[in-house]
């Protein structure tokens, strides 16, 4: 056979939708999950044994079960709770809590990656609990940050593919509009394929500049004070 | 009526079924230099970590100039816990120097000390970096204000953790082995480093396993075993007359290990 | 709207069977993909640059594109090149090949860790590639990733929910029959994420227990 992809760009306008549909929820839920995560994290790095056991159990429930069972109870739950929304902003908001579960164990294991004595020397000049997770520990985390919260990123870039199914109308879902009007199915998720391809592809490309940047951004700053101490150990002060 | 600057009343502290500290009592008047020596294990960073609470003890009080931190006794006799926010404001009252030192990476050297006061104490920035060049002025630092801490030595990390604690204005300093994690060619160079701070009239309570230093620095030295202070009295008593006969046994151990690397120290 | 336990219970009896079906295709799945896992590692380590090549593309594409839509070009896709497949093989095929990629990515990270003592001594020794592979590798690097391959095997289980969407008859679509005659969506919803936690948990549980007999076994 052979494949015939004049069917796509006679399309594309479709395709075009999906994929502005797709970059808007997905930017927004990664978002909304990143901050959601936030005091996931902080419960579960508590001292307090009942604070980490639900926030063991949030994660735990969400991470063993699929997104597209999870999405489901968001989609029958919300508007048995009584609260009607369409069907975009339900799906932004079930991957949103989908995607704060992995968040939060990213930002849990980068706190737990900075050593203990960083906050305890906080603490030794006074500073509370809160103020030294704040100046001294958060700081330190971001490094460490970057290269899982990508992959997670990602990961939740592909689950909102599954948001087609509410209806939602994303890349997949057009797809699945344009391959029922003309059935040429290879076509059609061949291409649908591709632009997430490009979205994932181009968003990993993004962060590793952005990861290179803040490496060498220190990686610089040792360096040019190790160098620069050649020149500044004679004496001279350098006026700031 | 005079009161010691830092009174230890019955300090206790288990971890599960292991007991690091049974019933420790002990003074440290203003200006003395007191140094915590004892096998490894005997409890001696647990002490120190539990005089500022950085560790919660199990029992006993803490006395800084007359002022209860953490564990105090109320009116009516009943013993209470203060606040988090209570203990946190009076933690600074002591300096805390610790073994790795715990620079904070991220920060210039200025910026690690003038941190605290800034945060803690609100006090004015200008004012207070001001107050860090002096430091570090006096510590042989300057110029390194705006170096990171890992572009320094490992005895100039320290002297900026010991500028540090003392930013905050602290009535003692406590020292948690202070030589063990530096090369031993410049232990000698931090003993007289901590001396001169001693001379300037700090009041020290240094946890240490190297008996010369101990022997150098300390006008008291307590000998700390089993979770209970075994001996203690003026550092030549201690070390030159022992009567307890596990701390005779220790300083016949140190010194065996010791000698040697006496010899070898360089004489510049 | 009240919840209505009732329905939420009667769930259960059929949603369990339905569990067997996810399970078996998961163990399938599963199957193929250890098979076309190690196949895809063994190849990449030729060094023959257009089949690395020719594999990196398919890692980066497999890892960049949505399950769902590797699914869909299996059910919709190969039928029109004239491959007939059952939805049921049309989505073990898309998940093993899904999963195959994840796992030549874990045995490369697995490979990257091991001790080259043995191997080297093998290679010393003169013996076959074929053979260092299946008898002094392999035996190996199965036992160390174990743990990411338990973790793989609960992210397929995740997988078999999607062949829903293709109308395989498994616990999330049996939940969705269920609604259809109790209009009781949100109880049989639960009822199904509760046996699809309960068997992820399992499948944990069981391998973290077999982890520490090899452990044990390891010294």
């Amino acid at each position: 056979m052979t494949l015939d992809f004049s069917v796509i760009l006679d399309n594309w306008p479709l395709f075009a939708a999906g994929l502005w549909m797709t970059l808007v929820v997905a930017l927004l839920s990664i978002a909304a999950g990143f901050l959601l995560a936030i005091p996931v994290a902080i419960m579960a790095l508590s001292h307090r044994r009942w604070l980490r056991a639900i926030a063991g159990a949030y994660v735990e429930w969400f991470r063993n079960i699929p997104f597209i069972v999870v999405l489901y109870i968001f989609f029958y739950g919300l508007p048995f709770m009584g609260l009607r929304l369409p069907e975009p902003v339900v799906g932004g908001i079930a991957l949103a809590f989908y995607a704060s579960t992995y968040f939060s164990e990213v930002i849990r294991g980068a706190v737990l990656a900075v050593p203990k004595g960083q906050l305890e020397a906080a603490r030794a000049v006074g500073m509370s609990y809160f103020m030294g997770m704040r100046e001294v520990v958060a700081p330190q985390t971001l490094r460490l940050l970057l290269p899982p919260s990508t992959n997670t990123a990602i990961s939740m870039i592909k689950e909102t593919s599954v948001l087609s199914t509410i209806t939602v109308a994303e890349i997949t879902y057009q797809g699945l509009v344009v391959q029922g009007a003309t059935f040429a199915p290879f076509e059609v998720f061949l291409t649908t394929a591709a632009l997430y391809w490009l979205i994932t592809s181009a968003f990993a490309h993004g962060m590793h500049r952005v990861e290179r940047a803040a490496g060498a951004a220190q990686g610089s700053q040792q360096a040019r004070h190790s160098l620069a101490d050649k020149y500044l150990q004679l004496g001279m002060r350098r006026s700031k | 009526m005079t009161h010691p600057l830092l009174k230890v009343s019955n300090l206790a502290k288990s971890f599960g079924t292991m007991t690091a500290l049974r019933d420790i009592s002990f003074e440290v008047a203003a200006g003395e230099v007191v140094c915590i020596i004892g096998p490894s294990g005997c409890g001696k960073s647990t002490l120190l970590r539990c005089i500022n609470y950085l560790t919660f003890p199990d029992g006993g009080f803490v006395e800084v100039d007359g002022t209860h931190i953490g564990r105090e006794p109320g009116r009516d006799g009943k013993v209470r816990m203060q606040s988090h926010k209570r203990i946190d404001q009076l933690r600074p009252m002591m300096g805390f120097v610790f073994q790795q030192f715990n620079l904070w990476p991220h920060m210039t050297v200025l910026e690690n000390i003038a941190r605290g006061p800034i945060k803690v104490q609100r006090r004015p920035r200008e004012e207070v970096e001001r107050q860090a060049r002096a430091l570090l002025a006096r510590f042989g630092l300057a110029g390194k204000e705006d170096a990171y801490p890992s572009a320094l030595s490992g005895g100039q990390k320290q002297r900026v953790a010991i500028a540090r604690a003392l930013a905050m204005e602290p009535r003692l300093m406590l020292f948690d082995e202070p030589t063990s994690a530096l090369d031993p060619e410049i232990v000698k160079e931090v003993l007289l480093f901590l001396r001169e701070l001693a001379d300037s009239g700090m009041t020290m309570v240094i946890v240490t396993h190297e008996i010369g230093f101990a022997r150098h620095v300390a006008d008291r030295v307590i000998f700390l075993d089993g979770g209970l202070v075994a001996e203690q009295g003026p550092a030549r008593q201690v070390l030159g007359d022992p009567q307890n006969p596990r701390l005779r046994e220790f300083l016949a151990q140190i010194h065996e290990v010791a000698a040697p690397a006496d010899l070898s120290t360089p004489s510049h | 709207m009240d919840f209505d336990l009732l329905a939420f219970g009667d769930a259960f009896p059929r949603l369990l069977p339905a569990a067997l079906t996810n399970l078996t295709i998961a163990l399938g799945a599963m199957l193929l993909a250890l098979i076309g896992g190690t196949v895809l590692t063994v190849l990449r380590t030729t060094g023959i640059g257009l089949l690395t090549g020719a594999i990196g593309v398919l890692i980066s594409f497999i890892r960049g594109t949505p399950i769902l839509v590797q699914i869909f070009l299996f059910y919709y896709g190969l039928p029109a090149l004239g491959l007939d497949l059952t939805p049921i093989q049309a989505g073990v095929l898309a998940i093993a090949l899904n999963s195959s990629i994840f796992i030549t990515e874990i045995m490369r990270g697995g490979l990257a860790g091991m001790d080259p003592g043995p191997v080297e001594a093998a290679i010393a020794l003169g013996v076959r590639a074929r053979t260092i592979w299946t008898r002094v590798i392999l035996p190996q690097l199965y036992i160390r990733i174990l743990p990411p391959l338990v973790n793989e095997l609960t992210t397929i289980v995740k997988g078999t929910a999607l062949l829903s969407v293709i109308t395989v008859v498994e616990v999330l679509r049996t939940a969705q029959q269920i609604a259809n005659t109790t209009f009781r969506p949100l109880e049989a919803l639960l009822a199904a994420a509760i046996v699809l936690f309960a068997l992820n948990l399992a499948i944990s549980q069981l391998g973290r227990r077999i982890e520490t007999r090899f452990a044990a076994r390891r010294g």
